[in-house]
């Protein structure tokens, strides 16, 4: 089969073998998780020189730590003699990281520390400098959120992240004081990363439907367009829902269309008190920007009207690890962080009212992109093909909520970086 | 009260016994509405996160703890709800839209290692369980362990559940969620 057979050149179908074929997993390894900035975690997670965390990029086990300078280090989590894991836990705060296969032992800052029987066995013939632990190539950090790429020559950060940015700012910038992660909850999932992946990018389709038990109000209108929401590309691979309300709304008025509408008291009273606040840091353009669930590529989901993101690592070509975190105002009072958080775990949690249904349709999708015949028809995504548009509002192409304009970026993102394909 | 059980106490711990065995049944019955009418008004309904952390002295056992996985800093609960949060979570599953248990998992539970850890002076019990929990859904089959502690309030003949703090036995979820109730 010829690549290009994938994905259609406009990105209005998709061949399902691309959910299920192991060699085209065994490309997107080098291809797409060798090559893309990965989300590691938040600089909250490593409050201290000594902080460490456990995490993957791909399924890569990757050590992030603070050294003893202040400076957030990655590498592989492998000794370089055997390459057994010198970290077995979540997290902790520690500058030694012993193998115990042999006990070599590793400074917070990756450095060879100590071997045993180095002057005895290794007759000192050992230069501890050059078997330090296998740095990350690159490791950057945006308003807070830290990334990880394993290509030295890969773009910038900034570059990587591009227009998407000035969407994150919306959570990540505005306040003085930044966020924080709570969490991970992590769960495993039948399912082909990119059906996850996709869901978060552009899929407000199935919110009526596959979450119609959260919305048992909208009746036959479960695909009425919203009125101010919009799927927004701001490239593709990245893609985000968002409401971009009209500047004659109070605050006050664009919170009672928004997820917050039904917040208890206090957390209206501290979204409201922030407001000044917000537009003096975000400008009041994108202050009247809402969002609601978003990805970046290639793994990283946003559900940021339920205040969720999460990592969608993946576990071989049908299964994902879900890293699901509660993403909250680092000065907020304790009270409103609790609740902003347990809006989370009550919603997009594995127990959660909206998380519960979603698992079953990615690994239904996944499990059927595995049969001969099934794999000879393609999978629609033209919705709203053609009728992509731009704002003098806001970057990026435009689409209805819903559309599949996120998902035709995506699945073209990803021919791009899997064959080369000029990408639209 | 586990060392010199009297008369007295073994009617108690049969007691609990057979409503938890009730309570279970309940659930493996999809029964909710009548679930619901074992709940105290002032429930407390957890089960939180559980995390790979080192003991703190390895000499000292007391430090390998439990509780030390359950205590992650900044960990997320995989549940924590109130009474509210029991109900709209049952009302939920009526939508006919609540698709990961429409149509309904085929679940049984054991309940067993049941033991009366303290009674207060108002009566109310500290009951631990080991929970056995299998779940069947199309292809996929799951099982789920654990230690529920819960607090039980006279009520009636019976008891209501006032806390209940399930210790999961993952680290990592092997279910693709938590559909059902331990």
């Amino acid at each position: 089969m010829e690549h290009s057979d994938y994905v259609a050149p406009d990105g209005s179908w998709i061949k399902p073998e691309i959910f299920s074929d192991p060699a085209l997993y065994e490309i997107e390894k080098q291809r797409v998780f060798g090559r893309s900035w990965l989300l590691l975690g938040h600089e909250s997670q490593l409050p201290r020189p000594g902080s460490f965390i456990r995490t993957f990029m791909g399924e890569e086990s990757v050590l992030m730590t603070r050294d003893r300078g202040g400076r957030i280090r990655a590498h592989l989590n492998a000794c370089r003699h055997r390459g057994y894991q010198v970290c077995q836990e979540d997290r902790g705060v520690a500058h030694r990281f012993q193998c115990r296969y042999h006990g070599w032992t590793y400074d917070s800052d990756g450095s060879l520390a100590a071997v045993p029987g180095e002057a005895s066995i290794y007759y000192n013939e050992i230069d501890k400098r050059q078997w330090g632990l296998a740095a990350v190539a690159r490791v950057d950090t945006y308003k807070g959120l830290i990334f990880g790429n394993f290509d030295g020559d890969a773009p910038t950060l900034e570059e990587f992240l591009g227009d998407m940015a000035w969407y994150l700012d919306v959570i990540l910038d505005r306040r003085a004081g930044g966020t924080e992660l709570l969490g991970p909850q992590r769960w495993r999932i039948a399912s082909n990363w990119k059906v996850v992946a996709e869901n978060h990018c552009g899929d407000e389709y199935h919110v009526g439907f596959a979450h119609g038990s959260v919305f048992p109000e909208l009746g036959a209108n479960r695909a009425t367009p919203l009125r101010y929401a919009r799927e927004v590309r701001p490239a593709p691979g990245h893609g985000l829902g968002i409401n971009i309300f009209p500047d004659n709304l109070t605050p006050w008025e664009c919170l009672k269309l928004s997820a917050a509408s039904n917040y208890p008291p206090h957390v209206r009273d501290y979204l409201l008190g922030i407001q000044d606040e917000v537009v003096a840091r975000i400008g009041a353009q994108r202050a009247r920007i809402d969002l609601i669930h978003g990805a970046v590529w290639p793994n990283f989901g946003l559900v940021p009207a339920l205040n969720t993101i999460r990592i969608i690592q993946p576990r071989g070509v049908g299964e994902v690890e879900m890293w699901s975190y509660s993403i909250v105002d680092r000065d907020a009072p304790a009270e409103v962080k609790a609740w902003m958080s347990g809006l989370s775990v009550r919603t997009f949690g594995p127990a959660g009212s909206f998380e519960q249904d979603d698992a079953g349709n990615w690994s239904a999708v996944t499990h059927s992109s595995k049969g001969t015949e099934a794999r000879k028809h393609r999978l629609s995504l033209q919705m709203g093909v053609g009728h992509e548009e731009r704002s003098d509002r806001v970057p990026g192409e435009l689409g209805m909520t819903a559309s599949e304009i996120n998902q035709r970026g995506f699945y073209l993102r990803w021919m791009r970086e899997m064959f080369g394909e000029a990408c639209k | 009260m586990i060392t010199g059980m009297n008369g007295q106490d073994f009617t108690l711990l049969m007691r609990v016994e057979q409503w938890l065995y009730r309570e279970a049944r309940l659930l493996d019955d999809r029964r909710y509405d009548l679930w619901l009418e074992l709940i105290d008004d002032k429930i407390r309904y957890r089960v939180p996160s559980r995390g790979c952390v080192r003991q703190g002295h390895v000499k000292d056992f007391s430090t390998w703890s439990v509780e030390r996985e359950l205590e992650v800093p900044d960990s997320l609960p995989l549940i924590d709800d109130d009474l509210t949060g029991l109900r709209d979570r049952i009302a939920r599953l009526q939508t006919g839209m609540a698709w990961a248990e429409t149509p309904p998992s085929i679940s049984r539970r054991l309940v067993s290692n049941v033991m009366i850890m303290d009674v207060d002076e108002g009566g109310r019990l500290s009951v631990h369980s080991t929970l056995f929990l299998h779940k069947v859904r199309g292809d996929s089959r799951v099982i789920f362990t654990a230690e529920r502690r819960d607090r039980l309030v006279p009520a009636g003949a019976g008891f209501r559940l006032q806390e209940r703090y399930v210790v999961l036995d993952e680290v990592v979820l092997a279910a693709d969620n938590l559909s059902l109730l331990f």
